[in-house]
């Protein structure tokens, strides 16, 4: 009777432990996951940009610095490799991006062209992926560091080589102005 | 928002559960030993013709609603919006579907969310813009998420299971079953009275419960859509878009009711207690109530 409940306790130990340990690979490798899915999705945009950039040109022909912003943006964001430096890459290229749309606006030839509007309907649907990659990524990486740092998964975080994970923080001027406070 | 909806979910079912004890308990006080028979038959019975269908929930669906399978190249651009979902959400891609029906509506099924489909009307895709079209994407796949069609199997299989044991305790009682009655002596009239009072509103009583899991499925799902896309505007649009359409899809199957985003079914001949939705401006409500707190 006795080894039974000793075996009984034993093996609960033992599942308790395994579900511990996957839970937090479980957790590491969905954030992998969702790294890997901004990078799919950040590449999607890079190879749309030369595109876009001819078909601009083709008709605002004097917006030069416009597209030298793009292109050096586009140049930082292909070539970045930590999560910060993607990061503020990827904020640049939106910022970039969104001045050249805004250039587009000046000429009602290019935005009736269907070159143009399919590019637009393409580049607006990656940009709400990369929007929601980074996200689902953020948003995994924040339960990923909840169980690196509460008990009991902390216990199991050095054991299973998991240890917490970079946010990824994009700067944009647009979501920060918040509206100033005169008093 | 989501962790209350889903005990409401869970006590609902539990309230199923005490339904079916007291439809065993009523069949056992008024047929003493020869109703027990009865219950594992029609748990049998129920369980059989709901999770035949809950397996082939896609494939019965489809049949029932007419719906057609599509592939990425008929419709870019709903398959760009609902990569958009998919990548916001994690789910894997599901089967996409569509419904030729002036009426704008969508629906979604699948017993698991390898297995997902979700169908559109020709008439949602005409009505709405991107950002709706995005909010319906969401609370479908919110629906997968949910795991709703297991849900309302679970729902459907103990509603079902109680309407066959009411059903034949009922045909019982006018084809003699009475002799067990006799050999416990009578019993206890007021018992045998009140075992009687269940067993005829029982299964309208497990009706109305499906139909308040059904309802607190959907306002479980718009706030599930709503965390997907941190967009209640775009959703809150859409059910405006709907709730000003009067064209209603055109098959009104009652059995299949319960999947579309908006009711099928005319709103005025179904009361409230057994409608598989919340009222539409309710649920406009409470995403405009979302969209205050971002």
């Amino acid at each position: 009777m006795k080894t039974i409940i000793v075996l009984g306790v034993v093996a609960l130990i033992a599942v308790f432990i395994i579900s511990q340990y996957n839970r937090l690979i479980r957790l590491n490798i969905t954030v992998d996951e969702a790294w890997a899915q901004i990078e799919v999705q950040l590449k999607r945009r890079a190879d749309l940009i030369p595109n876009l950039v001819e078909t601009v040109k083709g008709y605002a022909k004097h917006e030069q610095s416009t597209f030298d912003a793009v292109v050096t943006a586009r140049a930082k964001a292909t070539t970045a490799t930590t999560v910060a430096d993607t990061a503020a890459a990827d904020g640049m290229l939106t910022q970039a991006l969104r001045g050249l749309l805004a250039v587009a606006e000046a000429y009602p030839d290019l935005k009736a062209s269907t070159n143009f509007l399919s590019l637009q309907e393409e580049l607006s649907t990656t940009e709400n992926k990369v929007a929601f990659s980074r996200q689902f990524y953020n948003d995994n990486v924040r339960s990923l560091n909840t169980a690196v740092k509460t008990i009991p998964s902390s216990f199991f975080a050095g054991f299973a080589k998991v240890s917490e994970r970079e946010f990824y923080e994009v700067e944009d001027p647009q979501d920060r102005n918040a509206p100033g406070v005169t008093f | 928002m989501q962790a209350a909806n889903r005990r409401k979910t869970i006590g609902l079912l539990m309230g199923m559960g005490v339904l079916m004890w007291c439809v065993v308990y009523a069949a056992l006080t008024y047929f003493g030993g020869s109703g027990a028979g009865i219950v594992p038959i029609a748990v049998g019975i129920a369980l059989i013709s709901v999770w035949g269908s809950y397996y082939g929930s896609d494939k019965l669906v489809l049949t029932m609603t007419g719906a057609k399978l599509i592939q990425e190249s008929d419709n870019p651009k709903l398959f760009d919006l609902i990569h958009e979902v998919i990548i916001a959400s994690g789910l894997p891609m599901p089967k996409v579907a569509i419904v030729i029906d002036s009426a704008p509506n969508a629906f979604a099924t699948g017993r698991n969310p390898e297995h997902a489909l979700i169908a559109f009307t020709t008439g949602i895709l005409d009505a709405m813009d991107r950002d709706q079209l995005q909010g319906v994407i969401a609370h479908e796949m919110a629906h997968v998420a949910n795991r709703d069609t297991l849900v309302s199997a679970v729902a459907a299989t103990t509603a079902g299971a109680i309407a066959i044991v009411s059903d034949m305790l009922t045909r019982m009682m006018f084809f003699g079953g009475g002799r067990d009655r006799n050999r416990e002596g009578g019993g206890n009239p007021i018992a045998l009275v009140i075992s009687l009072v269940i067993l005829i509103l029982a299964p309208l009583a497990a009706m109305m419960l499906r139909s308040a899991i059904s309802r607190k499925r959907e306002s479980l799902a718009d706030a599930t859509a709503v965390s997907f896309t941190r967009n209640p505007a775009g959703l809150r649009s859409a059910l405006e878009v709907l709730a000003s359409d009067s064209t209603v899809v055109q098959q009104r199957s009652t059995a299949v009711a319960h999947i579309w985003i908006e009711s099928p079914l005319d709103s005025k001949s179904v009361s409230k207690l057994f409608s598989t939705h919340p009222p539409i401006a309710e649920r406009i409500a409470v995403l405009k109530s979302m969209e205050s707190l971002s």
